[in-house]
């Protein structure tokens, strides 16, 4: 007789989780919470060159329901966030993630939508490019919003949100150094290194990434940057 | 933190995300479906159905009677909002079964929409493998493949949803190519392409007009429905010919019939 639901969701979780593993993408690795449930997923996400979330590492957890892919999953970052379009309590509001029962009036912009042909690296992809563009017509999180807002119009000028952001990206270094990981700071470093290693084989263990040695440079520019920030923040 | 004070109703709760209340609410209702109704069913009689169809009714009931006279039997598909395609999709396989000709030009239609719907921006990895899927059930026409093998397939949700999420791609591949045309028959201020996201690409987003008049010509498969409504004393029937406006002369006779009741579509089988 019919088969379960999960069965699809399991076959499709298994196969996503295989490519990106052996292919890792563009500015995040993904891992299992735990590796007897492929229904939740540990996403970590490197904050995106030439923003104030470059440097950043964040993490988060996608949570699949069982009738996945026809719904979407829900992701919930562990990382403290302050962002227009993240709860108080992590969860990430997108409208990629957003049910297909949503009213298409809900004030939300015309935007991209579940499917079951969107992956977990469309969705991440999707959640990277909201950290610097954050959507204000429906905010999550009212205060960041307004405070996006104010230091946006005033081209940088209220520096309250943007020291907020490079505060919270400072405080992921430990948990980057943690699991030693290297976050590439550069485009080229951030597009390189995601390329899948020279002899194509899968590496599991992500985390212990090849990345290449020589981010001194980058660290240092990352240090002098941060300086700054704090003499602004107490002033 | 406060809400900035523009919601007042006290039970609302700023913070709180309602899609996971609201989602666990028609994940129960579907379940209740999933549970009472096979996603195709065997063939019934009228008389076995009529009760069911028209009790309460005296319009429906009469409606049936003129059913009985042209048709003989009668499919139910389960009412998940995924019932046109899974009726489409069932009865044309059927049909196929005893017609080489239009299985072979199906199948290549079938085979090559897969890059066009690449193309259109749908992301490759999965879209391979829904593809992958359906083809394993188109196939399942080919030598000897029986109903009762359709059947099963059709009740499996691995093999029976990756298809009807194929067919949703087909019609969404199809409205966004002819755009400039379907922009038309889209209410609200939408594009065709949210249009598209918003009411055909989500799984049990219904099916009106505009799909099935896409579907039909993204297939190139004439196809008639019985419309079972409140006008008249008997059902009205539509074809829904994807030939109509251009030069091709291919017979526009229906391939098979569906019966729409508000709401939702059944298959029919003629006498």
């Amino acid at each position: 007789m019919a088969q379960s639901p999960s069965g699809s969701a399991v076959k499709a979780l298994q196969l996503e989780l295989k490519k990106i593993q052996a292919e890792p993408v563009e500015g995040f690795r993904v891992k299992l919470v735990n590796d007897s449930n492929i229904f939740e997923w540990e996403v970590a996400i490197f904050g995106p060159p030439s923003t104030l979330y470059e440097g950043g590492y964040f993490k988060a957890h996608m949570k699949f329901p069982a009738d996945y892919p026809y719904s979407p999953p829900s992701v919930r970052f562990i990382t403290k966030m302050w962002h227009p379009n993240v709860y108080e309590n992590g969860e990430v509001c997108i409208s990629i993630l957003h049910p297909p029962v949503d009213d298409p009036q809900s004030g939300e912009l015309p935007s991209e939508r579940w499917n079951p042909t969107q992956t977990v690296r469309t969705i991440l992809l999707s959640v990277i490019s909201l950290l610097n563009e954050p959507n204000t017509f429906s905010p999550a999180n009212v205060d960041a919003s307004v405070m996006f807002r104010k230091w946006k119009e005033s081209k940088g000028k209220e520096k309250e949100y943007e020291n907020i952001i490079r505060k919270q990206v400072q405080a992921t270094k430990e948990e980057a150094e943690k699991d030693n990981v290297k976050v590439p700071t550069t485009l080229q470093e951030y597009c390189v290194l995601s390329t899948p290693a020279h002899d194509n084989q899968v590496d599991a263990d992500f985390y212990d990434d090849d990345y290449v040695d020589d981010l001194d440079d980058e660290e240092e520019m990352y240090h002098e940057e941060d300086e700054e920030d704090s003499g602004n923040e107490e002033s | 933190m406060e809400a900035n004070g523009e919601e007042t109703n006290p039970g609302f709760d700023p913070n709180k995300n309602y899609d996971e209340d609201t989602l666990a609410q028609q994940r129960e209702i579907e379940k209740e479906i999933a549970a009472a109704q096979s996603m195709v069913s065997q063939l019934y009689t009228f008389d076995e159905i009529v009760e069911e169809y028209s009790q309460e009714d005296a319009i429906y009931r009469q409606k049936v009677e003129d059913l009985k006279t042209r048709f003989k039997n009668l499919r139910k598909t389960r009412g998940d909002g995924n019932c046109f395609y899974r009726a489409f999709g069932f009865a044309y396989l059927e049909i196929l079964l005893s017609n080489a000709k239009e299985y072979k030009r199906f199948f290549d239609v079938a085979q090559k929409s897969k890059d066009e719907l690449i193309g259109l921006g749908f992301p490759q990895f999965t879209l391979e493998d829904f593809h992958d899927t359906f083809m394993d059930v188109v196939k399942m026409v080919e030598k000897p493949g029986t109903v009762d093998a359709l059947l099963n397939a059709f009740n499996d949700g691995g093999l029976s949803d990756y298809f009807v999420v194929y067919l949703r791609l087909l019609v969404s591949g199809h409205l966004q190519q002819n755009a400039d045309l379907y922009i038309y028959f889209i209410d609200g201020e939408r594009t065709v392409k949210e249009f598209c996201s918003q009411e055909v690409e989500p799984m049990g987003k219904e099916s009106d007009h505009i799909h099935i008049v896409s579907l039909t010509k993204a297939l190139q498969v004439p196809i008639c429905v019985e419309y079972m409504d409140r006008e008249g004393d008997k059902c009205n029937s539509f074809t829904f010919n994807p030939f109509e406006g251009s030069a091709d002369t291919t017979d526009p006779t229906p391939v098979f019939t569906l019966l729409y009741r508000p709401g939702h579509y059944d298959i029919l089988y003629p006498l």
